[in-house]
């Protein structure tokens, strides 16, 4: 009969609803508990330093400038007259502008700008949210990276103009032979280790938005 | 006997309302609890992304793509790198191809899951919203670990995707599927049969199979009314022609068609990504693009069947790094138009039921 | 008894004490009594605004458990005077008064609603021998006493000169007024057995076994209670039934011009309300305050509201919202008819003697 299927009905939801009283919650106490961010979650962007001689990593090629879409990314790196290379005299970061896209990273061929997992930036002025130099590189100063350069000194880096697809190509190809050996299998040839990165940064190079 | 005279009073379901999903709004005139006319009213949401992506190039066009539609993030993207892809001729990679059909599957039960909690929560209880949330994180917390965001995720690129899963992906997606197929069951016993829900849903707002066509409806509101139309059959993109899964088809037209018909396309999306984790190859993820990505001069629609309905990008490229013009289509501008045409026998309380059910998301609205 | 008053109360001998206390001192009866009963009406509203709060607070965590999180958590012990605090925040609210509304019934709305929910304490009996004053017509006043929340409700809805307050005041009368009448009719099937209105009478009917309860009297029992929640859901304006405050379509429907103190009136009232409502379901269907002698009968008492509140709230966070008309096509098309047929049943049970 209708009213006893109905019945039923309305009892069979009491019973779906009251069962997860006995359950635990599945929410954290923020912020006395923190949740830990996958390795890949995109937070503020940061300036990674070199590891050992603790200086930036940055070469002022200009690539993450032009990669950014909201012009969040703002570099003053005028070329030096006598060595024809360019130096970083300043490097802002709009937070406010960011929108956490993660393009400037997969541009980026020097390990040099990261988006770390950290997400508590706020500031109680708009003006508080553009990073200087400075802070950025404070901020990414404890931030795990994998250094992709090659191991010549940073300072010969610079040189290589911005666009060279026979470079990139040939890394490319050194970078394809490490999952080529999983090739068969249906898992990715990555965990959540350091070897991570290079996968990510390294295709970009040929096909990000370079103007 | 004196009659009393009563007028019709205009009533404003504003743009802050906490039923109409964002920021759209509806003038009712109401005679009493009784609807006589409906206009909607948009462009409170408009933030002008077709004329921005204009000035960016092809790559920087993704991540503005993909607020165009927050809620299924990877089918935006999806459908510009399409577009891309077949004005300048790219072949995609088969890994690429099978993580794409994973993560816009995986979007597609994401975005079902929040419309059932949307949906229980306007008609009024509370309590499936966060049941069908708690759900979407397991999804999204995937999502979260390959490409690093939670809502507007970037992953598509111009040839095949940015980066590759992590070990932990698989595993971890067949347990979320699994757990997301067992707790079907309790949404279905919590709603399905309940006759509050019923005497709500059911009957209430027919849309007929003629003035769906007629409005250009697409998506499940389309299958509800009775039209087996589904893109990824009839105008196969991607890989979808290799997978075996059905499309469910409804023939009332009304809100209680369109929700259980989602709650069908979920089963049919697990069904897909199990396929596609097993046959996953070994591979590149992305096609070789050069640095300056130009296409020919041309234009090209795609389209692509997102969890709403049908979403296209109308490219016209002019040869130079930076697309001449981008003009996306919404499905949800379409069903946002067919609320006048639901007949005038409706009470307030009825519109909150069908536009829940018709799945609206204003920034597809808007953009 | 010398000048005693017939109607009196045993508090476990507290306000015997102070009924003595007073009198040796010599005033006159009239001071005595009115000294006593002020006393006594302030422990009552003192347990009553206590109750408010403990509900208030116990609703939001049965919500938030239902729906796998926390709750409020950070002020004591699992947010125990989480309440006390908004409390303290609405009392510190600014009260704003919109310049086009009815002054007077804008002004004595939450007042009527907060006095008429509080009213109802008069003839509940808390325990054995903890009843204010067991007046023979007990279920009848108290059902008189809440209709007159109605009222209250259609001055908030009209005083606010806002549409969609006055939508929502014209429907919670509606809903008010007709589930009304299975309420009563559910309440009158115990009332043709007990042959009293008293409220003491009605839980003396049921001691013994518990299958004196009325719940457990099969046939018109069982039928009798479910229809006497579903009409308690409805006059406590919960969800299912919750229109005149159906967040999703009205915005907060009668009280959206309300903030501060007045808000917080209508906001205990409702609490207050849905307690009594559940009170009374456990005097007559639940036995009331009988029980197995080794808990105290209070402790019984409160044991059973609390578990009907407990079921009203489950409700609330469970189903879906019943539209208006379809409201009160339940109402009179279905609850009215079975109610009344149950109420026949009864009557010729008890003209044959066939009950137990």
């Amino acid at each position: 009969m209708k009213l006893l299927k109905d019945i039923k009905a309305l009892v069979e939801g009491l019973q779906i609803a009251g069962k997860h009283l006995g359950r635990h919650a599945i929410t954290i106490q923020y912020p006395e508990e923190r949740w830990t961010m996958p390795e890949r979650s995109r937070g503020i962007v940061v300036l990674l330093s070199d590891k050992e001689t603790g200086e930036l990593n940055c070469t002022a090629c200009l690539l993450c400038e032009k990669a950014c879409p909201t012009a969040a990314i703002r570099i003053d790196a005028p070329r030096n007259p006598e060595t024809k290379k360019r130096e970083l005299k300043s490097f802002t970061v709009d937070n406010g502008l960011c929108c956490f896209c993660g393009l400037c990273e997969e541009a980026c061929n020097f390990s040099a700008i990261k988006m770390a997992t950290k997400y508590e930036f706020s500031a109680e002025h708009k003006e508080e949210l553009v990073w200087d130099i400075k802070k950025l590189q404070e901020v990414g100063r404890d931030v795990p990276y994998v250094d992709t350069r090659k191991k010549k000194s940073p300072a010969a880096k610079p040189s290589v103009p911005k666009d060279t697809p026979p470079k990139s190509e040939k890394k490319e190809h050194e970078k394809k032979s490490q999952p080529g050996e999983d090739k068969g299998k249906a898992n990715g040839p990555e965990g959540l280790t350091t070897s991570d990165q290079p996968e990510g940064e390294k295709k970009p190079n040929d096909k990000k938005g370079q103007s | 006997m004196v009659e009393l005279p009563t007028e019709e009073f205009v009533v404003n379901m504003g743009p802050q309302h906490p039923a109409t999903h964002g920021v759209a709004r509806l003038i009712l005139t109401l005679d009493g609890e009784k609807i006589v006319k409906i206009e909607p009213v948009i462009g409170y949401l408009h933030r002008a992304i077709e004329k921005v992506c204009e000035n960016r190039t092809y790559a920087q066009c993704i991540p503005i793509i993909d607020r165009f539609e927050y809620v299924t993030a990877m089918s935006c993207n999806y459908a510009f790198s399409l577009a891309a892809e077949k004005l300048a001729g790219i072949e995609v990679p088969e890994r690429a191809e099978y993580l794409r059909v994973i993560m816009l599957e995986l979007n597609r039960i994401a975005s079902h899951l929040l419309f059932y909690g949307v949906t229980a929560m306007d008609i009024g209880a509370v309590t499936p919203f966060l049941y069908g949330l708690r759900e979407r994180e397991l999804i999204v917390d995937l999502f979260e670990m390959t490409c690093g965001q939670r809502l507007t995720y970037s992953y598509n690129r111009i040839g095949g995707v940015s980066r590759d899963i992590p070990k932990e992906f698989i595993p971890q997606t067949h347990e979320a599927i699994k757990i997301i197929g067992a707790k079907l069951s309790d949404y279905e016993g919590l709603l399905n049969e309940n006759p509050i829900w019923l005497a709500r849903t059911r009957g209430i707002g027919v849309l007929p199979k003629e003035t769906a066509i007629a409005y250009g409806v697409s998506g499940p509101v389309l299958r509800a009314s009775g039209v087996q139309y589904d893109i990824r059959r009839n105008d196969p993109y991607s890989i979808y022609d290799r997978f075996d899964f059905d499309i469910p088809v409804r023939y009332h037209g009304d809100c209680y068609d369109r929700y259980l018909l989602r709650l069908d396309e979920i089963r049919q999306s697990i069904r897909i990504i199990t396929q596609a984790l097993d046959g996953l190859p070994g591979g590149e993820i992305r096609a070789k693009v050069s640095p300056n990505f130009k296409p020919p001069p041309g234009e090209v629609y795609s389209r692509i069947e997102n969890s709403r309905g049908e979403m296209g990008i109308y490219l016209v490229s002019d040869g130079t790094k930076k697309p001449l013009r981008v003009k996306a289509r919404g499905s949800s501008y379409n069903h946002f138009e067919v609320l006048p045409q639901f007949g005038t026998n409706l009470l307030v309380a009825d519109i909150v039921a069908i536009f829940a059910t018709l799945d609206i998301i204003v920034p597809e609205i808007d953009r | 008894m010398t000048g005693k008053p017939v109607l009196f109360i045993e508090l476990y001998g507290l306000f015997h004490w102070l009924y003595e206390k007073l009198q040796a001192t010599g005033l006159s009866q009239a001071w005595v009594n009115i000294i006593t009963y002020t006393a006594l009406g302030l422990a009552i509203f003192t347990l009553l605004a206590l109750v408010a709060l403990f509900l208030v607070w116990w609703e939001r965590k049965i919500s938030a458990h239902v729906q796998q999180r926390f709750g409020p958590m950070r002020h004591g012990w699992h947010g125990w005077y989480q309440t006390v605090m908004d409390a303290i925040k609405l009392l510190q609210k600014e009260d704003i008064l919109v310049d086009t509304r009815d002054r007077l019934v804008f002004f004595w709305a939450p007042v009527i609603c907060f006095v008429a929910a509080f009213s109802a304490y008069v003839v509940m009996p808390w325990g054995k021998g903890l009843i204010v004053a067991d007046l023979n017509i007990g279920i009848l006043y108290i059902m008189a006493i809440t209709t007159f929340t109605v009222i209250s409700l259609l001055m908030a809805g009209w005083g606010s000169n806002n549409k969609y307050a006055l939508l929502g005041g014209m429907r919670s009368a509606a809903q008010m007024v007709s589930y009304e009448v299975p309420l009563v009719a559910s309440v009158l099937v115990v009332v043709i057995f007990v042959g009293s209105l008293s409220m003491v009478d009605i839980v003396k009917a049921q001691s013994g076994l518990v299958f004196n309860w009325y719940i457990f009297r099969i046939p018109f029992g069982p039928i009798a209670f479910l229809t006497y929640v579903t009409a308690a859901t409805a006059e406590a304006n919960r969800t299912p039934f919750d229109i005149p405050e159906a967040e999703q379509e009205l915005v907060a429907g009668y009280n959206i011009e309300y903030s501060g103190m007045k808000f917080a009136m209508f906001f205990l009232a409702e609490f207050i309300n849905l307690f009594t409502v559940s009170a009374i379901a456990a005097t007559l269907f639940l036995g009331g305050w009988n029980g197995w002698a080794f808990i105290p009968s209070w402790l019984w008492f409160l044991v059973k509201t609390l578990g009907m509140v407990l079921l009203l709230m489950l409700f609330r966070w469970t189903y879906p919202r019943l539209r208006v008309d379809q409201l009160m096509e339940f109402a009179w098309k279905f609850l009215v008819p079975v109610t009344f047929a149950n109420l026949i049943v009864a009557g010729v049970f008890r003209y044959l003697g066939w009950y137990w």
